[in-house]
């Protein structure tokens, strides 16, 4: 957050999910610092994130009903560009669900919380709420996102990976994967290659298998070979690991995921 | 020119943080270069006897941060009449004596006179990590071929790049290229594939090493050691040269000299 002149810009941190960036702004707004924003423009940097017309909407409505800030900009850094959006949502998006955003005080925000994740991505399928990882996921990092979230780089041992929806990784997987973390057991875990201990998907739960079974099963040349782009899914609730041959393909001679 | 202060860090303790530091700065300083190394490790102190200045300790770095003396007061020279000085960590105190801010301001005042100042960072990503790391401009992480200091190397890797060290530099300290050729060790390629950031140098075990710092004296004064070798490389390297990262290949046998006389290449590691 920083002032500058009249304006104040908030610069919301990309790699939170946007239940916290949105209860961290009301706590903000709303509590003791938030009496040193009596109004004025906001102008809303949101670095790599890119926003959805919804998110932009419940931004702008929390910083409206938390203060007399107004926001009138939403600015993104998307590799050495700056977008500049001058969209002025004076209409809730269609279907959406602004009835938690009536009312002031605590309930309020707690109803935020709770819902948020129902309001913005969750299971529907056929949109994408990605988040990208521009670097290595690391040991010891941990993230929830409520859509997609999409991995450049390895995702090494030790870190968690939380996603509503699908989990993309464009590297080695060997990190701890759960997709479709609301429950969703449609959802899949794509990695070029996919070498985790243990793999979520919904409520159902794989783990490796140890070496020798691996071996014999790579003999008879069914399962997902090491190196080689992979899908982890979900069949009457067990895990199971196939060789990568489209995200829609249909699936059925994979590897059980079962230690 | 102003100087540059970096930390060497790694997570896991005993993967040669403090060897590295002694003998990199040392290195730097025969380059012609002034140069400072910092023990931040207070109440485990180590650098001091690697380099074997422990009996000039008169005060340490708890001392200047509190202003007990002058941080002249707390440089010792090295033994070798290099221009490379030691401030020694306290021993008597815990990691709770300074703060980040403190170290840094200290630091920010060495730079304005010397070329390099090197801080021996402690093992943990606590209290001394962030002291360390507060410091500093650039980070050179040791990790050794082993499952567990790579692990806790990516832990640190993951934090520095958090913090405002974005490239950290890798050092791969101790291979062992026959244990590496019989597969009971992992690579440096596939080191390197884990961690995915720059590599400085690669160290090989040298026993020498060993004996060198025990006798207090780093193992770049030793000109028939192969890891002395290494650190003159690196410190090459982290002055700005060019130097190829050497492989660290099996004892030389007929094959690879055939090999080197036809002028063909080893194994094909990818350096970046």
């Amino acid at each position: 957050m920083i002032g500058r002149g009249s304006d104040i810009t908030f610069i919301v941190d990309e790699n939170a999910p946007m239940e916290e960036v949105v209860r961290e702004l009301a706590k903000q707004l709303s509590g003791r610092q938030g009496a040193l924003f009596s109004e004025g423009g906001v102008s809303i940097n949101t670095g790599r994130r890119s926003l959805t017309t919804e998110e932009k909407y419940l931004i702008r409505r929390v910083f409206e009903e938390n203060s007399g800030l107004k926001v009138f900009r939403f600015v993104s850094t998307i590799g050495d560009y700056v977008i500049e959006s001058d969209e002025y949502l004076d209409d809730p998006p269609r279907g959406y669900p602004w009835r938690f955003l009536q009312g002031r005080g605590t309930s309020r925000t707690l109803a935020l919380d709770r819902n948020l994740s129902d309001l913005i991505g969750g299971n529907r399928r056929n949109r994408t709420q990605a988040m990208l990882i521009r670097s290595t996921f690391r040991s010891g990092e941990s993230l929830h996102h409520y859509g997609d979230v999409v991995v450049l780089g390895d995702v090494n041992p030790g870190s968690e990976i939380k996603a509503d929806g699908d989990i993309v990784v464009m590297g080695k997987l060997k990190g701890l994967p759960h997709a479709g973390a609301s429950g969703d057991n449609e959802a899949a875990i794509i990695a070029l290659e996919i070498a985790s201990p243990r793999i979520r998907i919904g409520n159902c739960e794989g783990a490796i298998q140890a070496a020798g079974k691996t071996q014999k099963r790579r003999k008879r040349g069914r399962g997902a070979e090491t190196g080689q782009p992979s899908i982890a899914y979900t069949r009457k609730g067990a895990v199971y690991v196939s060789p990568f041959a489209g995200r829609f393909a249909r699936y059925t001679k994979g590897v059980l995921y079962d230690g | 020119m102003m100087g540059k202060t970096i930390v060497i860090t790694s997570g896991k303790g005993g993967v040669g943080k403090t060897t590295t530091t002694a003998n990199i700065g040392a290195a730097l300083a025969m380059r012609d270069h002034r140069v400072v190394v910092i023990d931040t490790d207070i109440g485990l102190r180590n650098l001091d006897v690697i380099m074997g200045l422990e009996n000039r300790i008169v005060y340490d770095l708890v001392n200047v941060i509190e202003g007990k003396c002058r941080i002249r007061q707390a440089m010792i020279q090295d033994k070798h009449g290099l221009e490379l000085y030691l401030i020694p960590a306290a021993q008597t105190r815990d990691k709770d004596s300074i703060e980040p801010a403190q170290l840094r301001e200290l630091c920010a005042g060495l730079e304005q006179e010397y070329d390099y100042i090197l801080i021996d960072c402690p093992a943990g990503i606590e209290r001394g990590f962030k002291n360390a790391t507060a410091a500093a401009q650039e980070a050179i992480i040791v990790t050794t071929p082993e499952v567990a200091s790579v692990r806790d190397a990516d832990r640190v890797v993951g934090l520095l790049e958090a913090s405002d060290l974005h490239r950290p530099r890798l050092i791969i300290n101790r291979i062992s290229a026959d244990m590496v050729r019989r597969g009971d060790m992992m690579s440096q390629r596939d080191v390197k594939s884990l961690l995915a950031i720059e590599v400085l140098g690669l160290v090989p075990a040298d026993e020498r090493t060993i004996s060198a710092a025990n006798r207090g004296v780093p193992v770049v004064h030793d000109a028939r050691s192969s890891a002395g070798a290494a650190f003159l490389r690196i410190a090459a390297r982290i002055d700005g040269e060019e130097v190829p990262i050497q492989e660290i290949s099996p004892r030389p046998g007929v094959f690879n000299k055939l090999r080197d006389m036809m002028g063909m290449k080893g194994r094909a590691y990818s350096h970046a």
